[in-house]
Formats: C-alpha cells, sequence, structure tokens
C-alpha cells in the first residue's frame, strides 16, 4: 500500500491563487490545498480578477482552469503574467484543462505551464504534480534567474553543475544548456550537444534544437529537412511547425511557409502571434483571402491577449483598401488610434489613411495626408521602424511628393545598408512608380557612402587610431541611429580600446547601448552575444 | 414546398465532440462515486463498487475513443516527456486505490525508484489503468505491477492471480501487434488503443510493442508494455 511521504513542508508558508470559473472547482481545489498543509489560498472566477489579485500579491502557485468561458482562458493570463512579470521564475503555473492540446503540451517554450493536469483532478495526481514542481523550482531558479539576466557563462557553469550532481531534471538542464549556446550563437557546440543527446534518445525538442542551429548557420535545406522529419513522426509538434515556417520564410518559399502555418493556426487556433505571422504571409502571398480571415481572427483573438498588436489592423486596413471597400479600411485604421495610444502606431496609420484615398481616387485627401506625414516624418528625422518608411516612401511617391520620398529612401538605406531584403523592397518601390533607374541611383549612393564611412572607421582602428576610428562612427552613429553594422564596430572598438588601457565608464556605456539596440532590432545577430561576452571578460 | 437541402454533417467532429462531453461526465460521475462511497457501510460499499468499476471502464474507452481519433487525424499533442518512474507508479496506484479497497483487492508493485523514461505520461497511464481495470476482473484477489528495465526498455507488467487468459484472448493479444484490423472485430478496443501507443513510441530505430501471456509471479494472466 502506497502512504504519501511526508512532505508538507514543501507546502507550509506557501501563497496559492485559485483561478476557476466554476464555484463547485474552486472549492475542491482549496479543500485539496488546504488538507496539503495550505493556509493562504486567494481565489478568484475569471482572467481580470486574476490580473487584479496578480498585480497586488506575490504567489508561489497558481492553479489555473484553462477554460473561464467567456474573456480570457487560462492561456491568455498565464502569457500575461509572464510578459508582464507578474509571476517570477520561482511561480509554478500548473494548468487544469478538460483536453490536453498542443499549445498547452508543444507550444512556445517561454509561454508554457510548468504543468497541466487533465480532468477529472483527483488529490494524488494534484498533490504529486505540485510536489515534483515545486522541488523543480527550487532547484532551477538560480539557473532561471541567470539566464533571464542573460549571463551566459553563469547559466552554463551553473547547469553542468546540476547535471553532474543530480539525476532528476535532466531534460530541463539540457535544454537551458543547448538555449543558451544557441543564444550565445555558439552553435557548434550547441550543435554537439544536441547530437549527443539525439544518440541516446530521439526527442522531438532536440531534434527540433539541432534544425535550428543548422536554420541559425544558414543551412536552410538541412534545417528544413530536420523540421519535415520531425512532423512526420510527431505531426503535431508545434515548435517543429513554427520553425518549418520560418525557414521557408528566410529561404523566399512564401507559398510554403504560408501552408505550414496554415497547419500551424490548426493545431492552435487561439494563438495571436500565429494568426498574425499567417496573415502576413498569406498578404505577401497574395493570397488576399486567407490573410483576410487570418487578421480578423488575430483581432478577436488579441482583444484578451498581451500579444495584441498593430499589425493585423494595418494589415487588414491594406486588405480592404486593395478589395475596395475603402470605408472599413478607414475605419479599421481610426480604430488603431483608439485600441493603440502610441504614436509610432498612429503615424502608421495615418500614412495607410493616405494610401487608401489614393487607392480610392480622392486626390484632394490623399495628398493632403500625404504632406502631412511629410512633415511628421521630417519633425522625428525619419527615425521609424523600416516598415513605416517604406510605406510612408510608398504614399510620397504615389502622391508625387518625391523629396520627401527620397529623403526618407536614403534614410532608410543608411540605416540599413547590408539588409539586401530591404534595399530590394526600396527598389521595387521605385520600380513600381516608374521611377526604376532614380531607385538604383540612390540606394546606390547611399549604401557606399556608409560603406565609405565604416571602412575608414575599420582602417583607422587598425592603423592603432582606435580614438579617432570611435569619434568617426560616434558621428555616423548619431546620424544612422539604426546602422546595426556601425553599432557592431563601434561596441567592438570600444571593447577594444578597454583591454588597451582598462575598463572606463564611457566606452562601456557606448559598448552597453550599441549592443542593446542591435539586439533590440535583430534578436537574431550573433556578433551581439560574442562582444557581450568579450565585454563581460573585461576586469574591473 | 422545395425541400431543404441538409449538409452533411461533418460526423467524427460530431462524434469527437460528443465523446468528449460524455467523459466529462463520466469525471463527474466518478468523482461523486468516490467522495460518497466511503459514507456507505462496509457492506454496502462492497455492492456498490461495481458501479465505480463500470463507470471508469467507461470512462477509459471514452478516453481512448478519443485519442484514436486525434492521432489518426494527427492532432494528438503527443507528449514524448522524461518521467519519473516512481511517481508514475505511485500515481497509477493511488488513482486506483479505492476501487481496489472495495473490491478487496491488493496491488502490488515493483520498480526501481531512480529510474526515469521517456513517454507520453497520460497515454501511458491510461493504457496501464485500462489493463489494472482488465486485470481487476480476472483477478481472485492479487494485482501485481512491475517496472523494470531490460536491456535498453523498460518493460510494464500487470500481472494477476487468476485463471490467465483464455486461449482466443491470447490470440488476439498476439495478432493485434501484427498489424490485425481492427475493425474486423477480432480484438477489442483496450487491445488495439494500447497497441496504438506502444507503436507511438520510438528511439533510435526501435518501437514500442504489447504482448499477453498466462504465467507471471502469480501465476494469472500478464499484460505487457515494452517501451524503447
Amino acid at each position: 500500500m502506497y502512504i504519501p511521504s511526508n512532505t508538507s513542508s514543501l507546502f507550509v508558508g506557501k501563497k496559492f491563487l485559485i483561478i476557476d470559473d466554476f464555484q463547485g472547482m474552486r472549492s475542491l481545489l482549496r479543500e485539496m490545498l488546504k488538507s496539503f498543509g495550505t493556509r493562504e489560498i486567494d481565489t478568484v472566477t475569471n482572467g481580470k480578477e486574476a490580473i487584479a489579485f496578480l498585480e497586488k500579491n506575490k504567489y508561489d502557485v497558481v492553479l489555473c482552469d484553462y477554460n473561464l468561458g467567456s474573456g480570457k482562458n487560462g492561456q491568455h493570463i498565464l502569457e500575461e503574467a509572464k510578459y508582464r512579470e507578474l509571476v517570477s521564475l520561482a511561480t509554478v503555473w500548473i494548468m487544469i484543462t478538460a483536453e490536453k492540446t498542443a499549445d498547452l503540451v508543444v507550444g512556445a517554450a517561454e509561454y508554457m505551464p510548468d504543468d497541466y493536469i487533465i480532468k477529472p483532478v483527483n488529490e494524488a495526481t494534484m498533490r504529486s504534480r505540485l510536489e515534483k514542481a515545486l522541488a523543480k523550482k527550487e532547484i532551477l531558479v538560480d539557473i532561471a534567474k541567470a539566464a533571464r539576466d542573460k549571463d551566459y557563462d553563469r547559466t552554463l557553469a551553473l547547469c553542468d553543475k546540476a547535471l553532474a550532481s543530480s539525476k532528476t531534471n535532466t531534460t530541463e538542464l539540457q535544454r537551458i544548456k543547448t538555449g543558451t549556446l544557441l543564444s550565445m550563437g555558439r552553435y557548434d557546440r550547441a550543435q554537439q550537444e544536441f547530437e549527443q543527446i539525439l544518440a541516446k534518445r530521439d526527442v522531438p525538442w532536440a531534434k527540433t534544437g539541432l534544425g535550428k542551429t543548422y536554420f541559425y548557420k544558414g543551412e536552410l535545406e538541412k534545417a528544413q529537412q530536420i523540421f519535415r522529419d520531425i512532423i512526420n513522426e510527431n505531426p503535431a509538434f508545434l515548435e517543429a511547425h513554427d520553425w518549418l515556417a520560418q525557414t521557408y520564410e528566410k529561404a523566399g518559399d512564401l507559398e510554403e511557409a504560408q501552408r505550414a502555418l496554415v497547419r500551424c493556426t490548426e493545431l492552435s487556433p487561439n494563438s495571436v502571434i500565429r494568426q498574425r505571422n499567417l496573415g502576413e504571409i498569406a498578404h505577401k502571398c497574395g493570397d488576399l483571402e486567407t490573410a483576410e480571415n487570418a487578421f480578423r481572427k488575430t483581432i478577436k483573438l488579441g482583444q484578451f491577449s498581451i500579444h495584441k498588436t498593430p499589425a493585423a489592423y494595418l494589415g487588414l486596413a491594406k486588405i480592404c483598401s486593395e478589395n475596395d471597400t475603402p470605408g472599413e479600411a478607414l475605419q479599421i485604421l481610426k480604430d488603431v488610434h483608439k485600441e493603440f495610444e502610441n504614436a509610432e502606431t498612429s503615424l502608421h496609420a495615418k500614412v495607410l489613411e493616405g494610401m487608401v484615398y489614393k487607392k480610392a481616387g480622392d486626390r484632394i485627401n490623399s495628398e493632403k495626408v500625404s504632406k502631412e506625414v511629410a512633415s511628421l516624418v521630417k519633425a522625428d528625422n525619419g527615425h521609424h521602424s523600416a516598415s513605416i518608411m517604406l510605406d510612408a516612401a510608398q504614399l510620397f511617391l504615389a502622391t508625387g511628393n518625391k523629396e520627401a520620398a527620397e529623403n526618407i529612401a536614403q534614410t532608410l538605406v543608411k540605416n540599413n545598408h547590408e539588409n539586401t531584403q530591404l534595399l530590394a523592397q526600396v527598389n521595387d518601390l521605385y520600380s513600381q512608380a516608374g521611377m526604376s533607374a532614380m531607385g538604383e541611383a540612390i540606394v546606390n549612393k547611399s549604401r557606399q557612402e556608409v560603406i565609405a564611412i565604416n571602412d575608414r572607421g575599420v582602417i583607422m582602428a587598425k592603423e592603432g587610431k582606435l580614438e579617432e576610428a570611435m569619434r568617426l562612427l560616434g558621428e555616423a552613429r548619431t546620424l544612422l541611429p539604426d546602422n546595426k553594422r556601425i553599432m557592431i564596430n563601434l561596441a567592438n572598438m570600444a571593447v577594444m580600446s578597454m583591454r588597451q588601457n582598462g575598463k572606463s565608464s564611457d566606452l562601456q556605456q557606448i559598448a552597453d547601448e550599441c549592443l542593446k539596440q542591435v539586439a533590440q532590432l535583430d534578436p537574431q545577430e550573433k556578433w551581439c552575444a560574442q562582444f557581450q561576452i568579450a565585454l563581460d571578460a573585461i576586469p574591473d | 414546398m422545395e425541400p431543404t437541402k441538409e449538409v452533411s454533417p461533418d460526423l467524427s467532429a460530431f462524434l469527437a465532440s460528443a465523446v468528449h462531453d460524455m467523459k466529462n461526465s463520466m469525471g463527474i460521475l466518478i468523482n461523486f462515486l468516490e467522495t460518497n462511497l466511503p459514507e456507505l457501510a462496509p457492506e454496502a460499499q462492497k455492492k456498490a463498487a461495481p458501479m465505480l468499476y463500470e463507470v471508469k471502464r467507461v470512462n477509459d474507452n471514452l478516453i481512448q475513443m478519443l485519442a484514436i481519433y486525434k492521432i489518426g487525424n494527427r492532432f494528438y499533442p503527443f507528449d514524448l516527456a522524461e518521467n519519473s518512474i516512481g511517481e508514475f507508479v505511485r500515481e497509477v496506484a493511488e488513482q486506483n486505490k479505492k476501487l481496489l479497497e472495495y473490491s478487496g483487492i491488493t496491488l502490488e508493485v515493483d520498480f526501481d525508484e531512480e529510474l526515469a523514461w521517456h513517454f507520453d505520461y497520460e497515454l501511458i497511464s491510461g493504457v496501464i489503468c485500462h489493463a489494472l481495470n482488465n486485470a481487476m476482473h480476472y483477478t481472485q484477489n492479487k494485482l501485481r505491477l512491475s517496472v523494470k528495465e531490460d536491456n535498453g526498455e523498460l518493460v510494464i507488467r500487470v500481472e494477476d492471480n487468476g485463471g490467465g487468459y483464455p486461449a482466443s484472448v491470447l490470440e488476439a493479444g498476439n495478432a493485434v501487434g501484427k498489424g490485425v484490423d481492427f475493425a474486423s472485430g477480432s480484438t477489442g478496443l483496450g487491445l488495439y488503443f494500447s497497441s496504438m501507443v506502444a507503436k507511438l513510441h520510438k528511439n533510435c530505430g526501435k518501437t514500442g510493442s504489447i504482448s499477453l501471456e498466462n504465467g507471471g509471479k502469480y501465476g494469472g494472466s500478464c499484460f505487457i508494455l515494452r517501451l524503447p
């Protein structure tokens, strides 16, 4: 006969939150927790209350019903709580669900619950799952902290120590360790680890990891093959579908990417991000019907989600305009100003408004909006996201505002002179306006200018004139605040200089700022992680 | 008046959702019985126990049907995770504790506390609970659940001290592993489900399997699940 071991110490002093819309279930769970020795238990009935309680209190354990009737579901609450850091890394989140779904089991790792329990809930299962999750948190909390702080070396060291000393949680530790290696850009090491794991145990997460290393190394065909293999063996493994779509997109095969995303949204119909991705790809493929559907779903699902995104509204407005329903397009753009109180998004909506008028043949309004946008962009020195700038350039060209178009095209090219995809988009805009020669001239000239400055800086640095080189690139950075290459070189020079002359707070600040911004612009930029390591290695 | 044309419904999706609904009702019923049976007098408890047994059987069958439907439609979120064998055995034992008590059956467990293995927890727990439930029907008064590693495989055995499987069941058990068609009616849903789940578990070129035999520690029937 099995007698539960006396582990109530794990429960004593812990604070619990129960989220469930049924009174019967709430009291059942509460009685269970009390019998385990818990005293501090809060209960709430819906997502809104849950968020309010999570904002006010720190909980050790959250027991959350997945299906909460109308409004936010359990996954929405979990995502918002994690995103807004309402729960800490030490918080245990257990989802209670009537049905095992792909999102819960093989969804995005950062938004997965610690465990899930399938109804009906019984005391034995609840107790054993809670004990397991709490014990695991105790072991992993330091590692999770180091990982969140992007202290890669410490994360790796802690993982290795834990892997060597304990047989439990091996998978979790291996996942964190390999994930850290990928974040550091150490793809060969990561690949080696994944291959070692796979030699013993054919697990889809490690196989997906191997596919990711090929993706990052640019070996897209190998990556595709691996993701397809995983899906063959394990058709509902969401992460592999996500990555397959990304790989196709990177390889330029948008139709296959769309097919993969369609399958993703079938498996995970309530994911805002996946619906938005599908909408964007389908739009690029010219499949307006799929795109429209996906954007409408994104907006509907986004109502309750932290991942609510203007991209779906803007995309849908573009499609309505293309479908010759300008009235609806303008209404959606109006909604954008209301739903997202954000200057950048409002500007983008304004740009699209001009395009809608233009498409509808309303010359007066389109030129009026075009002028307004031009003065706004000028006032901000053109410091906006590339997608807004591209749309703005298109509006300027369509409304005959050549000077504004040229300014914006130059800024775009100079800030992104190595981004071939974007340069091609600028060229396309000019060709569509029947000015391809002019477009090419602008792109080439602007590109050459930046390359020349960069080259000069690098040569100076090689000649040992680090200070002069940094001054040159520092000035270039003020003018081109989004140019990754300039920032990476600048960070590198700061590191070199500190290696020679010791730490300096000014240089440290420059390097930190540059790396942070590059990482923001392009989370996959591998140089960032490597310079960060070099930067961290400089002695105080 | 023209007859209205009815769009033919997607029957399998309808059935799946109906099964899902029934499963939830069974869950409530099981909870009700497990909470209220202890309040009966011992004699009445023994009389009512078969009710719990039958309800659990229906629940098992519904879970199996739903899983088979989802796997067939490539929608089942197969969760190949590393699980502690100690926790697994304890949870399975605890889930069946009440029914075993009422029925006067003892369950012996034999496992390696340190062992961990990769499998889909819900599916394997479904297979083993079903096997235990079956064995309860055929045993005199003893069951044994053993989980051991043997030659790179995890071997889970459910044994009893009853009279053993009749020849026809042994035959069906051996045939199901060799791909005999379920629709021909030669095997039960439980065996089909167990075999399907076993085959989903693959590792480095090896595949899981089930088998039936008579003998084991108590000389009764043995259900054996092997996972690579």
